[in-house]
């Protein structure tokens, strides 16, 4: 039996009444096209994070007293270990030979005003010499905050350009003075505008010198330690070296455990890459429910096809078709059935991927992994479901098949 | 000897009892017969058809197509030996209502493996020969009963089978459509092709040179129309 006749016999079936047969496909067509949506979202994400993490702060680590935390417990725990402080900070800048700059950080949420104005919940990011670097901020009015700031714990600060345009509308900053909290800085700089990451507006905060920061809002905060390595390849050296003095100075023996964290860029991908894999269990669980439902309602379909059929296929037995001609024509039929539904489920969700990119901050596009995933599981669907009935059509006795009415 | 029949028995089996649908036939053709099976319904002519069809194998003896043994063939051999032994006229036309003149008559060379061009090529010939070399395109159901019948036996005939097997051939047609049928069948015999008619009509059978009649199973009586043959002889 030829695969163009058995085709277009499906072809011709799936023409002829165009609402059953997309009722028929409605299954294949939603798990098609949520695989190659999803996919698309996912693989699209996971590369726009991957380059905002591993281009922002390149080669930057943080020494903290958390790490990274993924539960209560390690929170609890990581309660007891002792602070972080500037002294630590001021011995890494000495001890890691492999350090190009080690900045201490510290940060807090707070309400800024500016006479009747004021925004709430603002970043308040304390931060020490070199945040321009590790944070990435470019200054476009004004100037940056300076290590003679900090030494001096002055109250000056840095703004995002969103918190120009919400407290100063049509004005000039610098040299304002904005209360944070109890005490009133001094405006000295504003930052370019980054635009927004994920939704979130990357605009919106304040910088002031770190010795500020814990002189105002608690000398016992435990600082962040960021460490930016000479390059790539020595970024492992360089944690290891801060490892070393750390240990050192907290007198932990060998066979402790560390007392503080180490979090780089490749700890926040592998947290995202956990994250998407569980979006992905969930999908394929959806797409599983919908391909299952599909291909069942394409066997049915199927089996209704060869009941209608059974004359043809005595009539095609007489003639001298075998058993394998029989069954292929039919599971050629019910593989096309599912990949047509399978290709109106790519474009469904290459369309939603394309609009998805188009009309929110989401990356998404085509994906071509998925495009043949898709192609693949529909084409499954149809032999797997439609073996079936193709083997019941193989099996009919032709003297019985040729006289049914 | 084209056909070759000893002992044959087929039983069915209808719920708990057997039913001898034949019992012990005993049957030779040779090429270029012309028969008629006659007999009333329930005398074993269409069991027999059907063994002769190899659309089925007898439970007991033996049935010899061109010296070769059907009796014990496999699903898929009786598929080949029907692909290319024989030909088959239905009373209700079999057509593939959905596929055109021309691809009805193709369909036993697709089963044979004959490329698409070929196929086509025979295909035109044999609806040329029964004369509809100009509804070639045209669907069943936009031919008339003799038309279809027509288109029958053109796919009885395309891949040139030892025994053109017509079951009730004239049965959903008029009398005068169905002596042009039985004219055609005439024409067929002429070329050097072996005729098997299962009919219950006694005139239709008269157009044959020998007849068979079946009763319980068994054959009646085989009789050769002198006449006929005679006629058929004549130059």
């Amino acid at each position: 039996m030829n695969l163009r006749e058995s085709t277009g016999i499906a072809l011709a079936a799936l023409r002829a009444n165009k609402l059953r047969s997309f009722l028929t496909l409605l299954g294949t067509i939603i798990g098609v096209a949520s695989v190659i949506a999803v996919v698309s979202f996912v693989d699209g994400m996971n590369r726009f994070v991957a380059d905002k993490l591993l281009n922002a702060g390149s080669n930057v680590f943080q020494v903290d007293k958390f790490g990274f935390i993924t539960s209560n417990e390690a929170y609890v725990n990581a309660m007891r270990r002792p602070d972080l402080t500037l002294e630590d900070a001021d011995a890494l800048r000495l001890g890691v030979g492999h350090a190009a700059m080690v900045m201490a950080s510290a940060d807090d949420q707070e309400r800024i005003h500016y006479r009747a104005k004021h925004l709430d919940g603002l970043s308040i990011h304390g931060r020490g010499a070199g945040y321009d670097v590790i944070d990435d901020l470019t200054i476009a009015e004004g100037r940056h905050l300076t290590d003679v700031d900090d030494q001096h714990r002055e109250r000056v600060c840095v703004i995002g350009p969103e918190v120009v345009d919400e407290l100063f509308p049509g004005m000039d900053p610098i040299d304002k003075e904005v209360r944070i909290g109890e005490q009133t800085y001094t405006v000295v700089g504003v930052t370019k505008e980054k635009g927004k990451m994920l939704g979130q507006s990357q605009d919106r905060f304040a910088v002031v010198p770190v010795r500020t920061f814990l002189k105002y809002r608690g000398e016992r905060t435990s600082v962040t330690i960021n460490v930016k390595s000479l390059d790539q390849a020595s970024l492992p050296v360089a944690i290891q070296e801060v490892r070393n003095i750390l240990r050192g100075r907290r007198h932990l023996g060998p066979g402790r455990p560390d007392n503080f964290g180490i979090t780089t860029a490749d700890t926040w991908m592998e947290f995202y890459r956990t994250l998407t894999g569980g979006i992905y269990v969930v999908m394929i669980g959806v797409a599983s429910i919908a391909l299952l439902v599909g291909g069942i309602v394409i066997m049915n379909i199927m089996l209704v096809s060869v009941t209608e059929r059974t004359r043809e296929i005595g009539i095609r037995k007489a003639l001298g078709a075998r058993r394998r001609d029989i069954l292929s024509q039919f599971l050629v039929e019910a593989t096309t059935l599912s990949l047509s539904g399978g290709l109106i489920g790519i474009l469904i969700g290459v369309g939603l991927a394309v609009l998805v990119g188009a009309v929110t901050p989401l990356p998404a596009g085509v994906n071509v992994p998925a495009i043949l995933l898709g192609i693949l599981m529909s084409s499954l669907v149809g032999i797997f479901f439609g073996s079936y009935p193709a083997f019941r059509a193989s099996k009919l006795d032709p003297i019985l098949a040729l006289h049914y009415e | 000897m084209l056909i070759s029949i000893r002992d044959l028995h087929r039983v069915y089996q209808v719920g708990t009892e057997e039913v001898h649908a034949l019992h012990g036939v005993d049957l030779d053709i040779d090429q270029n017969e012309y028969v008629a099976i006659m007999g009333p319904s329930g005398s074993g002519k269409s069991t027999l058809m059907n063994l002769l069809g190899c659309l089925d194998s007898p439970t007991k003896g033996s049935y010899r197509l061109k010296d070769q043994e059907i009796a014990k063939l496999s699903d898929d051999e009786l598929a080949r030996i029907r692909n290319q032994e024989i030909g088959f006229v239905f009373q209700t036309f079999n057509l593939l209502a959905r596929a055109d003149a021309l691809h009805n008559v193709e369909l036993p060379l697709v089963y044979a493996g004959i490329k698409h061009e070929a196929r086509r090529q025979r295909a035109r010939e044999a609806l040329t020969l029964v004369g509809l070399g100009d509804r070639m395109k045209h669907k069943p159901n936009e031919l008339s009963g003799g038309q279809r019948q027509r288109v029958a036996i053109a796919r009885a005939l395309v891949n040139k089978p030892s025994i053109i097997l017509a079951d009730e051939p004239t049965g959903n047609l008029d009398s005068a459509t169905g002596e042009e049928i039985m004219a055609a069948f005439k024409r067929i015999w002429s070329q050097g092709n072996t005729v098997i008619l299962v009919t219950h009509e006694a005139d239709i059978a008269a157009h044959a040179h020998r007849v068979v009649r079946m009763r319980d199973g068994k054959i009646e009586s085989d009789t050769r129309n002198p006449e006929r043959v005679a006629a058929a002889t004549q130059p």
